[in-house]
């Protein structure tokens, strides 16, 4: 267990902004000032409404935001966050196209369109495979066979001659991840993976994931706005609103201890079973400050219209570690806690993960 | 609209095309059932029909229509100086065609794999023939009039990329496939090469005749239309006492003479070809250059749109007849010239309909994910884009090659096309001038209609079997 106790982030991101043109040449802060630090085999979570900016920072670790329009103003995202760690955002395209694929894959929301209509499933996982290995076709068919029946695929040689028109959802979306992972990636970009899916398939793919994720030993930033999959899945959550990370903790901490107004009005909105209920709450509705909240901070009530005070929680907030291990957008009032201004950095992960893979 | 429809179930299925989709699941793309739904359609039949009849016009030209006996015993020797009378395009042209028939025969590669093996074949041999011709023009001095074969290897090579980058197989075949593709090209090159075809350079069309006449000819095969493209018939008059120019059709001349005095059938059998190549080479290249700008501008939009959008609208307002008319003035007669000018004013089209594409392809899903997957900007927009894009040019594409040909007619019409090839416009031309001879008017007339009309027919096919909604009502 020892070699877990301090182990070296696979991925820093830190004060990453990104920005858009927006109406009346004012530009748009998409993400503003984001830390993620993801750990080797870690689960992390980013949860937060449509717009919040979560696909934007995911997007940014492989420099996918087409600029222009995008920009990316600050911040650095180290990639092996060590000695020899490199500034993804400062890479070019050509240093990106090594790493895209082969050591960060990502899968998308919608199976239904990111597969390309006119190639047959095969020609797709090949043509990942041939661009980051050095393989002949044979050996890249057997590889693109290997990844189809690691995702739970029957018949996977004669699959492979299909085309995705032919296949349903919950199979495009397992062909996504034979795909992404058929480079053996040491990080998965999962952007809101089964929000398309009906829940039956939501679950198998996320339980195929999970497997994945012990057998290939790898990290998944894994973005949703369904806090169900977040409770099963994460190590650590970060919930985001409007570009700005509000809260940063295990997912323990944050189911059972919410701190911030924006996280407490997000879990109160969600139904829960057997319960019943006329009219169901609203984020504005569970937004409250809690009342044991340390002192020396001061929390901004939760606004859904972020411009109002300039950006969210005021220029002076930042994510501070108002109790340990558990980080906070709000404004320090003293010294003391002016010093708790960190980087987010939160090792965790679930004790059931750690069991299996030691 | 509504028209065809009813028709195309009814051929369609009588067609057989329904148990062999029943029996074997459609594995098709999306390109494949655009395919199976133009069979199904009266119009595209009918125009399909003809363009392959123009196709083998145009490969066995010199079968149908020659003044040289395919066999012939004289003085005691049997010789073929049909064979020595073939041209290098002549022999591509066969060779190519032999090598698809063997390939449709074999049935064991897949179709598209087959398709991809022709190509490369006959791009070889046209490299080849390209090669050996180049030294003795090069000899002669004639590079100067861009001979056919060398503007041949270059427009077979381009269409070859073009094909390479649209239909993307690269991945469905195995070395050993390729290693057997390279080997018999390899083959039939080099015997293509060691054989030297070369025809001699001076023909004397009338010696056939005298030498029928004097009997020293034992034997002979004669093609079915006796007379070369260029066989001015000159001995006729001493022979027979007839004046040969612009006889009106007989049974000797089925569509009559022109007036230097050569079989109007045989120009326009010989005439096919340039027909297919103008129209295919012309909007190949503008094709190409349209895909090349308008991709480029539809992926990369913002600024590079704005000023590729601005030498689209410079192009679209070049006249391209004044245009041509005022090249021939400085550079004379060259077909070849004709149908590169054609084709880099053409693009503008082709060049707005993919970027449009492109514009809506760029935001999906896939081409974000080819981008995640760490595929090169080229292949992105090549092999992911492209072929997903491509549809709706070749709708406008089949239009085109209609235009083409009607500009090099009009062109040969108003006598600044081709003197010595033969050209259906050109026929045209001297019936201004042949009164009485009446074949000179309708029959090339015709075939410029019956063309233009086919294309024509293709192209709106095309576009109905492309049209969502009908492919809709369709699937219901």
């Amino acid at each position: 267990m020892n070699q877990h106790a301090d182990p070296k982030p696979l991925l820093q991101i830190k004060d990453l902004s990104v920005s858009f043109p927006g109406a009346s040449g004012r530009r748009t802060q998409a993400a503003d000032g984001v830390h993620l630090t993801l750990y080797p085999r870690q689960t992390l979570a980013v949860v937060g409404e449509s717009g919040s900016g979560k696909s934007v920072s995911a997007m940014s670790i492989l420099q996918l935001i087409p600029t222009p329009p995008g920009r990316y103003d600050k911040g650095e995202i180290l990639w092996h966050a060590d000695e020899s760690s490199v500034d993804l955002l400062r890479r070019s395209e050509k240093q990106m196209q090594a790493i895209r694929g082969n050591q960060i894959a990502m899968i998308f929301q919608e199976p239904m369109t990111s597969l390309n209509p006119v190639y047959t499933i095969g020609q797709q996982i090949m043509e990942a495979v041939l661009l980051h290995q050095q393989v002949n076709q044979q050996q890249a068919v057997e590889i693109a066979t290997s990844a189809l029946r690691d995702v739970g695929i029957a018949d996977p040689s004669s699959r492979l001659k299909e085309y995705p028109h032919q296949l349903s959802g919950g199979m495009r979306q397992r062909v996504m991840i034979a795909m992404a992972l058929a480079c053996q990636p040491e990080l998965l970009l999962a952007d809101e993976p089964t929000t398309a899916l009906d829940v039956t398939i939501q679950a198998q793919i996320l339980e195929l994931l999970r497997k994945l994720q012990r057998e290939k030993n790898m990290s998944i930033l894994l973005i949703t706005h369904d806090l169900g999959v977040v409770a099963e899945n994460a190590d650590v959550v970060a919930v985001m609103f409007a570009g700005r990370i509000v809260e940063y903790a295990s997912v323990q901490d944050v189911f059972q201890r919410p701190m911030h107004p924006y996280t407490r009005g997000l879990l109160r909105s969600m139904p829960v079973l057997g319960r019943h209920v006329d009219r169901l709450d609203t984020v504005m509705d569970g937004a409250t400050v809690p009342e044991d909240f340390p002192a020396g901070y001061s929390v901004a009530p939760h606004d859904p219209d972020p411009l109002r005070v300039g950006r969210y929680g005021g220029p002076n907030a930042k994510l501070h570690e108002v109790a340990p291990r558990h980080w906070v957008l709000c404004t320090a009032e003293t010294d003391d806690a002016k010093k708790t201004a960190t980087v987010p950095e939160l090792a965790y992960r679930r004790a059931s993960a750690i069991a299996v893979t030691s | 609209m509504t028209e065809p429809r009813p028709a195309e179930s009814r051929g369609g299925v009588s067609a057989g095309a329904t148990p062999a989709a029943a029996s074997t699941p459609l594995r098709s793309s999306a390109l494949g059932r655009v395919g199976l739904w133009m069979l199904g359609q009266w119009g595209a039949r009918i125009g399909m029909g003809w363009v392959l009849a123009l196709l083998l016009m145009a490969v066995f030209a010199p079968v149908v229509a020659s003044s040289h006996p395919y066999v012939w015993k004289v003085d005691g020797r049997v010789g073929s100086p049909w064979v020595e009378h073939l041209t290098a395009a002549d022999v591509v042209l066969l060779g190519s065609f032999l090598v698809a028939v063997v390939l449709v025969l074999w049935r064991r590669a897949s179709g598209a794999w087959r398709l991809q093996a022709w190509l490369w074949i006959t791009a070889a041999i046209t490299a080849t023939a390209a090669a050996r011709a180049l030294p003795v023009l090069w000899a002669q001095r004639e590079l100067g009039q861009l001979p056919l074969v060398f503007l041949m290897t270059a427009a077979m090579l381009l269409s070859l990329l073009f094909v390479l980058v649209v239909v993307p197989w690269w991945s469905s075949a195995s070395v050993r496939a390729w290693s057997g593709t390279a080997a018999v090209g390899l083959v039939l090159c080099g015997a293509f090469w060691a054989a030297d075809v070369r025809p001699p350079a001076n023909i004397v069309y009338s010696a056939y005749r005298e030498a029928t006449a004097a009997e020293k000819v034992e034997w002979q095969l004669l093609p079915p239309l006796a007379y070369s493209p260029s066989d001015y018939q000159r001995d006729r008059m001493s022979a027979e006492g007839v004046d040969p120019r612009v006889l009106p059709p007989s049974l000797r001349h089925p569509f009559g003479t022109d007036e230097s005095g050569a079989d109007v059938l045989s120009r326009m059998i010989h005439a096919s070809r340039i027909a297919l190549a103008i129209g295919l080479i012309a909007t190949g290249i503008a094709v190409l250059i349209g895909i090349v700008v308008g991709g480029l501008m539809g992926y990369f939009a913002g600024w590079v749109d704005l000023l590729g959008m601005r030498i689209v609208e410079v192009f679209s307002a070049i006249p391209v007849i004044f245009l041509l008319i005022m090249i021939v003035a400085f550079y004379g007669r060259n077909l070849y010239l004709m149908m590169v000018i054609i084709g880099i004013t053409g693009w503008v089209g082709y060049a707005t309909f993919i970027r449009a594409e492109f514009l809506k392809l760029r935001k999906m899903d896939f081409v974000q994910a080819a981008h995640a997957c760490g595929t090169p900007l080229r292949s992105v927009l090549f092999r992911h884009m492209l072929p997903n894009g491509v549809t709706p040019v070749l709708v406008l594409a089949s239009f085109g090659i209609a235009q083409a040909i009607l500009i090099e007619s009009t062109l040969s019409f108003l006598g600044l096309g081709l003197v010595e090839e033969p050209s259906w416009g050109q026929l045209l031309n001297q019936s201004r001038s042949a009164a009485g001879q009446w074949g000179l008017t309708i029959f090339p007339g015709l075939a410029i209609f019956l063309t233009v009309f086919a294309y024509n027919l293709v192209g709106e096919a095309l576009r109905d079997a492309l049209d969502p909604r009908v492919a809709s009502s369709d699937d219901s």
